[in-house]
Order: structure tokens, then sequence, then C-alpha cells
């Protein structure tokens, strides 16, 4: 998968709120397709969906920010941008789990994997998000 | 662009590269302890030694570490050979009469067969292989608060003059990556106890719960610019609120 990722072509999401039911998927899928290499642990997705008040639900996953607090707090160079992509990437050979990413992020959008301390963030799943892929109200949509 | 042989197979990678990044990148397994990909090869445990020859050699070989040697134009590199076994199997040895309670040595040392070290074993024994990967990780950070100190069979990785250092801030880096998870620490719900020093933790404003300490926090802010407020919430609370502001522009729209 990592060899087809091309890294210049700009990769997006969009989460639109108001078509969100709640069914909680994208959880699923995203957990099912970070499988690789490890066990399968569906607790642990980039995504969730936070239900508030009545029955509004959003989704919450990275947002990929411009000027990522997630970015700067890393002092590996484990976490970062790809101008071209728009993306922020993860790169989990160079992470030494200080958890300061984690401890960094406004949104609490990078989750921690506390079996191994690895932190875990959207990666847009190389262009195809899955969650996208299952999401059955359009909630999330690529592009 | 050079061109070059591993195990019988033709790649090539751009001038420079170490031996280990390519074999890495091409799905070739060759064996570390203190290698790291966020620092620069070191060669400090021996693991990965592999050998290397040229057709212009006329049939002379050396080993060398394959996380510090470039590769070259031409180069043939075995990383099975029964030479590169061998020496693996010594160096094997030896951190087998230095650490025999590390498991992950003796996992290690029971892949090449052995079993028993074959030296006489070391008096004091440690499960520091002294490859000093925790050091520097700890320098890349830009803590520094420990380092190897004395000299010899005296050798030992620890704070300076032994004593809690106020340059360490409890990040626990070096006692996750270290190869053997020989680096002690305790850990309370209020304090984290490392190299001698009490850290208080960091808890969330809202929930409690503590990720880092709260040196760590200042550290962090300190070297990356954000406020120190970034720092005071937890991950699921920053979710819960995160989740709150956007349904409330909801509501509003």
């Amino acid at each position: 998968m990592k060899t087809l990722f091309d890294k210049k072509t700009r990769k997006s999401m969009t989460i639109t709120p108001e078509h969100c039911i709640g069914c909680r998927t994208c959880e699923l899928a995203c957990a099912f397709s970070h499988q690789a290499g490890a066990e399968f642990k569906p607790a642990k997705p980039r995504i969730y969906i936070r239900k508030t008040g009545e029955e509004c639900f959003i989704p919450l996953v990275c947002l990929q920010c411009d000027e990522a607090a997630c970015v700067s707090a890393c002092l590996f160079g484990s976490m970062y941008k790809i101008e071209e992509a728009g993306t922020v990437e993860h790169d989990k050979d160079r992470c030494v789990g200080c958890l300061a990413c984690l401890s960094a992020c406004p949104f609490g959008n990078i989750v921690l994997d506390d079996d191994n301390f690895h932190v875990l963030k959207c990666d847009l799943c190389n262009g195809d998000p899955m969650c996208a892929r299952f999401c059955p109200t359009e909630a999330l949509t690529t592009g | 662009m050079v061109e070059f042989t591993i195990d019988g197979r033709k790649y090539k990678a751009d001038k420079g590269e170490v031996i280990l990044a390519v074999a890495r990148r091409h799905g070739i397994f060759i064996p570390t302890l203190c290698f790291h990909d966020a620092l620069e090869g070191w060669g400090a445990c021996r693991m990965c030694m592999v050998e290397i020859t040229k057709p212009s050699w006329d049939g002379w070989s050396k080993l060398v570490t394959a996380c510090l040697f470039p590769v070259e134009q031409d180069l043939i590199i075995s990383t099975t050979s029964e030479r590169v076994t061998a020496v693996r199997k010594i160096v094997l040895d030896l951190l087998l009469a230095r650490c025999p309670d590390s498991e992950v040595i003796r996992d290690f040392a029971a892949e090449y067969g052995v079993e028993e070290t074959s030296f006489r074993p070391l008096d004091k024994k440690d499960n520091c292989i002294l490859c000093g990967l925790c050091v520097r990780l700890c320098e890349m950070q830009g803590t520094s608060a420990i380092a190897t100190i004395n000299r010899g069979v005296e050798k030992m990785v620890d704070t300076p003059f032994n004593d809690p250092n106020p340059d360490c801030i409890g990040c626990l880096v070096c006692a996750r990556n270290c190869p053997t998870g020989t680096i002690d620490f305790e850990e309370t719900s209020r304090t984290r106890k490392i190299w001698g020093g009490s850290f208080d933790l960091n808890h969330c404003t809202v929930c409690g719960k503590a990720h880092i300490t709260v040196s760590q926090a200042y550290f962090y802010a300190m070297k990356s610019g954000l406020p120190v407020e970034y720092y005071e919430e937890c991950d699921e609370c920053r979710r819960k609120e995160t989740a709150k502001k956007f349904s409330d522009l909801l509501v509003e729209s």
C-alpha cells in the first residue's frame, strides 16, 4: 500500500455532521482497514462519533491542520506536513512514544494505543478513506 | 544513483544511503538492537553486521555494520553468509555473558543457536547492553539528562554523579525505547519516578487523567512555541469539547 502512495496528489475528506446518524460504521471500517501488521482493535479507530445533546452526532477525525500543533510539538520529526497533499503524516517507525502530539492536539483527534504507546492518527487511507466509502448517509465524503 | 547486490538481487539507491535503510525498504531483514529510525546509525550493538565484497577485490571480503556503511557502486552484500552468522553468534555470546537474565537477548541468542554463554558470566549481572539508544534519544529531544558514565567495565548509563538530574522531564522515552527494557520506573496515580527523580503528573483539568508529566508539558511548550494551556486537557475531554463546539455551530446555523 505504501509504495502506491502518491505524496503529490491532494487528498481531502468532507465531514457533514448534519447527515450523520451515529451508526458508527466509520469507526469499524477504520479499525478494520488499519489492522495490517497488528491485531484488529475495534476500540481503537482513528475516527470517533460523539453524541452531543439530543440526537446530534459529530464525526471527529484529524483535520489535517495547516499549522498543526502536533507537528510543532513532535521533537523527533515523526509528525510532518506534506504541503502538496495537504495532509499531516505520522511516521510510526520514527515515533518514540513521548505523547507530545497527543497532548498538544487542540481537538483531541490523536488516539493513544495504550498497549504499546503508539499514537494513532487519520492518514486518509492513502487518498481513499474507508470511513467515507462505508458511510451510508454521506456524512463523510471524499473530495 | 548506485547499483549493488544484496543477497544475490540487484538494487538501486542514492549514493550515501546506508545498507540498513535500503534493506529495510526492500523488506530484507537485518537484526538490530540499538537502531531507531528517528536517529542516525550508531553501530553499538554489532547485530547488523553484514559481509561486503566487490568483483575487483579478488575474493577478499570484510564485515561492516549495515547501519553505518553507505552503499557503493558494484558492492556485493550478504546478510546471511556463514561469516555473518558466526560473528553475530559471537556478539550474542558476549551479550549473553553480560545480561543472562534479559529475555530479548536470550530469545535472540536462541535464534542463532546460542543457548548458554561460552564466556565467564559477569559477576555483576546487568540487562543494559550499553547501546546508548536511551542516551541518544534523550539528547535528540534536547533534554540530555542521561549519559554513559565511567569507563571500561564500570561503564553504565545514568545521570551525572548518579544524582537526580533537574534536566530530566520524566518523559519515559528512554524506558519505552530500551531494546532490553531494562530502565526501571515507577508510576502511581500522582507521580512518576525515574532516574532518582520524582515528577508530578500533568492531570487533565476536567477529568484528571494524565498522559505526561508537568515538566514534560512545560518543556514541550517551550520547545514547540505552543502555549502551555495546550497541554492542560486530555485527548478525550478535548474530543468532547470539539464535538460540543461543532454541534453549537450546527444548532446556530
